[in-house]
Parts: structure tokens; sequence; C-alpha cells
């Protein structure tokens, strides 16, 4: 499928179609890291395998604006796995990016592994092939997950103080280094409240209490926009489970509104939406 | 040279815990760091390398500089102080030689840093030479090795039964008193090293300033702080005031990182550094380029944590032989 998917991005850098693909090459030590292709003598260097854990949805920033001035932003091509293209839904229906200015390979995909292990997430996974693409690649995959919400299930069980417990212990870790946010396509405000200097909403100190407002800060924010691509706890540093934490929010998006992040193209996101007749069953 | 068993080691070190804060490598649930110690049994002895290096007990990922308190009779400034005189035990050599860099600035330098000062001084080294380099460790390239024992008090190597013991300074000969140890007549094992990575001269480093290898290798930086934070060589700090729910004023100290998005912004909101490029190229020009001009040594010590760490896989050592082939 590599042949394929290096003859189809040699083919829009070729054409102009794209300036720049976004896929996954070699990196060092066995690892596999982002790739920025500009040039069609260059596809080869892509890559594609279950090693390509990154959710690419994040660069797709960092091309919204001209790469000169007086240019047009460029047009991107990039390769998504069923979670990024959920991401990249979310990123559409928020107007991050305009859907012409993309040319998106879809891949199927039957989970990736970190260090070979599986991922657990990938083995609750219901969507194997992207939702919103250009042209998709790859087999129907065989074995198709069921979300069952089971550890956040198991975290609901705990009491008040056991959870408080497990919470500190795991945020206390935590360095405040942002690569969670960083890694996350659905983080890209201009100025984080973590940041912001005037109000200075969080302190500087790496205190328990300015880590757990970030963490918590940033879930909210997430609501019904996380698309559970487990780009956050992959870039940690600390290996703090914060998928858990955004699970937790999306199981209760799922139950109040019916609604995935990023689900489809069609509906718009629950939060971004306003029903004078709304009542919610709190 | 002597050697002491793994038991009287323990007890040595549970002996220093009664009068000293013992600092050393404890597991945190996956991951080994450098923690205040009770008992000598919470103590990791088997380790490549801690996860966090041990620079967080000289340059603090938070302290507070100063508080102003509001009493009956006006306000009192306390300059909080450390209270005991501390050992931090199992350093490796590349995170000792890293202390040794940020002396450099901080106690070599005028103005010394009083609070780095401070905390170096009532501070006793004692050293666990490295087994084996760790995939990621290039300390051989930066001129030291896993078993060096030049910037320690006491050097400990593992050793058939036990350790063996090198006293280094006079500091650590006070700090060994009771311990009970033999004379040992081995030799101690060598670490193989491992092939030398090509470090451009500072001086050679401006003329690749422009080059379009920074953006590209850009490119797939997330501009998180990461590196900087596990970083045992990336000093940079911001100070702020605050106040505290008792209205008394806190100045804080805390970790700030090159890299961040804001860091270099000054009044006016102009900001030299504003693209992701120019961050990540600072941090290596800080490191080969502007801390050597203006300091001396080089600000890495070839730990390897950036490159275990970097969700990206921004490899200093593969930019070192980039900018070289440049």
């Amino acid at each position: 499928m590599i042949a394929e998917i290096r003859a189809k991005a040699r083919e829009l850098l070729e054409n102009g179609q794209v300036r720049c693909f976004i896929g996954y090459e070699e990196g060092t030590r066995g690892r596999v890291r982002p790739a920025f292709v500009y040039e069609p003598q260059d596809v080869d260097r892509l890559i594609w395998d279950e090693r390509c854990t990154h959710n690419l949805a994040v660069y797709l920033h960092q091309f919204q604006h001209p790469l000169k001035r007086g240019e047009e932003p460029p047009r991107v091509g990039i390769l998504v796995k069923p979670c990024d293209s959920r991401s990249l839904n979310v990123l559409l229906h928020e107007k991050q990016i305009e859907r012409e200015r993309l040319y998106v390979i879809g891949l199927t995909c039957n989970g990736v592994r970190v260090n070979g292990q599986p991922q657990e997430r990938c083995q609750r996974c219901s969507e194997r092939v992207p939702l919103v693409y250009n042209l998709v690649m790859g087999d129907v995959p065989k074995t198709i997950g069921r979300e069952d919400y089971a550890d956040v299930a198991r975290l609901e069980r705990m009491s008040p103080a056991e959870r408080l417990a497990f919470w500190t212990q795991e945020f206390d870790r935590c360095i405040r280094c942002y690569a969670c946010r960083q890694a996350c396509p659905a983080c890209y405000c201009f100025e984080c409240v973590a940041e912001q200097l005037d109000p200075p909403w969080m302190g500087i100190a790496m205190d328990l209490s300015q880590k757990q407002f970030f963490h918590v800060m940033r879930a909210y924010h997430l609501a019904g926009r996380c698309s559970g691509c487990g780009a956050c706890e992959e870039a940690c540093p600390m290996e703090i489970p914060l998928s858990l934490l955004n699970r937790k929010i999306a199981k209760e998006v799922e139950a109040l509104f019916e609604y995935r992040a990023g689900q489809d193209v069609e509906t718009p996101p629950p939060l971004a939406t306003f029903k004078k007749e709304e009542e919610l069953p709190l | 040279m002597n050697a002491t068993t793994r038991e009287s080691l323990l007890a040595w070190l549970d002996g220093l815990s009664k009068s000293m804060t013992l600092i050393a490598p404890q597991a945190v649930e996956e991951q080994i760091c450098y923690r205040p110690i009770a008992e000598s049994s919470e103590i990791v002895l088997d380790f490549g390398r801690t996860d966090l290096p041990a620079k967080e007990y000289f340059l603090p990922s938070t302290h507070v500089l100063f508080s102003i308190e509001r009493g009956d009779k006006g306000v009192s400034i306390e300059e909080p102080s450390l209270e005991r005189e501390r050992v931090v035990f199992g350093l490796r050599p590349c995170d000792a030689r890293a202390l040794r860099v940020l002396d450099a600035l901080f106690l070599e330098e005028e103005p010394v840093d009083p609070y780095y000062a401070e905390r170096r001084e009532k501070t006793t080294l004692i050293g666990l030479a490295c087994r084996e380099m760790s995939p990621e460790c290039f300390c051989t390239s930066l001129g030291l090795a896993p078993d060096d024992a030049s910037d320690v008090d006491l050097m400990l190597t593992e050793v058939d039964g036990g350790y063996a013991v090198q006293v280094v300074t006079e500091k650590g000969r006070v700090l060994l008193g009771d311990l009970i140890m033999e004379e040992w007549e081995g030799t101690l094992p060598q670490v193989t090293g491992r092939e030398e990575l090509p470090i451009l001269e500072a001086e050679a480093w401006p003329q690749h300033f422009n080059h379009a290898y920074w953006a590209h290798l850009a490119d797939r930086c997330l501009s998180c702080r990461l590196c900087t934070y596990l970083c045992p060589t990336c000093r940079c700090f911001d100070v702020r005031d605050y106040e505290t729910p008792n209205r008394d004023i806190e100045r804080v100290c805390a970790w700030d990182s090159c890299l961040a998005e804001g860091y270099r912004r000054i009044a006016g909101g102009h900001d030299p550094r504003p693209t992701k490029m120019e961050r990540l190229r600072n941090r290596f020009y800080c490191k080969f380029c502007y801390y050597p001009k203006d300091f001396g040594p080089i600000a890495c010590v070839g730990c390897g944590r950036c490159i275990a760490k970097c969700p990206v896989n921004v490899d200093i050592a593969e930019v070192l032989e980039s900018v070289a082939a440049l």
C-alpha cells in the first residue's frame, strides 16, 4: 500500500495540487515520526505501518498562513487514520481549516502499536475506516472493536476520596511541559488560559493545584471535541493517563447528546449549538 | 581502594537520613525519579537513567524567593532557606557534570545566584557509575564517561558483592564517616563507550544560522517544553509576584522554557523569536554556541533524555550530525 501512497503524494506534488504532503517517515532508533514532503522526488521517505501513531491533524494549524508573504495559504495533503479523521471533522466544524485546501488520504486501520504494544484504545475502536477523505486506501479491516468505557467505569466505581487520591497521585508527576496540549489537534487557542497574562488565570508555580487546574480545564475545553486519538497521553513524558479524563467527558457527552466528537461532517458539535427549547437531563 | 556491601551501604544511608535530607532514585509509578527518601528500602539501585534529572534540587521547578507578610506591626520579609544539609545519592556522571555546567553561570559569573549557591553548598553528591550506556546516551561525545568521578564527592561503582568506593573530595571524605568498608583489590569494570558524535566548535555555528535545515527540522516540532524541562542543563526561569489566600505576597521563581510561545515577548508585545523554527533553533544554539562562548562549557551532557522522550523524534544526536554535515 505504501507504493500507492507514495504514487498519490508524488502526483499531488507534481501537479501542484499540494505544496506539502504530511505523512510518516522512518526516524532514528527504530522510531517513526511525522514527515513533511515538499518535493516529488522525496516521496520515497514516506512509510505507513502500525508504528504510525501520531495524529497529523495537529500540523494543519501551521499551514493556515501563507508560507510567503502575499501568497495564499498553501494546499496540503495529509494521511489520516480513522481517529485522526474525527479530529479533522472537529477542525472543519470549527472552521479552523478549509476543506478545499486539503487533500486527505484516509487509511483503514487495524490499530497502532506503541513500542510493539497494541493500544487499548485501538482494541475499543469501532471506526476502522476514516470518516472524511478524498481517497481511501487499505483493506477493509477484519475486526471491529466495541466502545464499552470499561476503564472509565472502573474510575466511576471509586469513592470521591479514592478518585481524588488517584488523580492527585497522577497529576503530581506533571511537569507542566504542555506536550499534551501541543500534541492535541483540538488545542489551538492563540493564547492558552494556562499562559494568559491578563488576567493571569494560572500561576507559574508547578504545584499540585496549578497542575490539577490545567488538566481539568483542558479536559473541559475538549468536551465533545476530543476524538480519543491518544496523542496527549503518548506525548506525556510522565505517563499520566490523560485519556481517562477525556474519555470520562466523552462518555457524558455521548450519553447527553448522542454525539461523538467528529462523528460526521454534518452534525454540528453539541457545545457549539444552542436550542432555546433544550433541556438537559441533569 | 575500599568496597562496601549493599547492606552496609543501605544501613549507612539510613544513618545519614537521620541528620540530613537524603535524596535518591525512587520508583514513582512507572518512573524512576530522585525523591527525598525516608528509608533506604525505598531506594532503587538498579536503574539506567532516572526519568527526570536531579536538577530540580538545585534549580527547583518552583521556589519562593521571599514572602512579604502582613502583621500587626507592619510588614515583614521572610526569606526561606534550606534547613538541613542534603545528600543526593545515586547521581549519574552526566547529571553530576550538568551541575558543573550550571555552576559556570550561577556560581562562576557575577552576580552569584545565592539560592543556587546555598543548595550547592549544603549538598553532598554521591555518584553511581553507569554499568552501561543506555541506547540514547552520548556522554562520551561530550568529554565525560559513564564512570566519570570528577564531578561528585564520592563515587560508587557496582562490583561483585557490593560497591567500590572512591573518595573524590574532602566533603566526600567527611560524609563517609562510619561506612563499613573493606580493602578491595579488583579492577573497576570498564563501560563500553560509543562512537563519538561530530560536534562543531562554538565559532562554527553562526555560519549555519540561516540554513533551511532548521525550518525543516521545526516542521514536526510541537513547540512543547518537554525537552527543556527534562534537560539537566536547561536553566531558564521566570519570576512573578503573587498574593496568597491570606493576603501575603510571595515572589515565586519557576522554570520557563525558550521553546514556549511568548517566552521572548517583550513590553509592547514584540517577540524576537515568534516562530517555532526560531525557538527550536535557539535550543541548539544555546547549548553548543552561546553558552560555551559566554560561560565556557557546552550546555549538554549527553544524557539522552530529550531523545528518549521527544514525542516527534527531534533527536539531538541526529541534529549534531546533520549540522556538522551542512
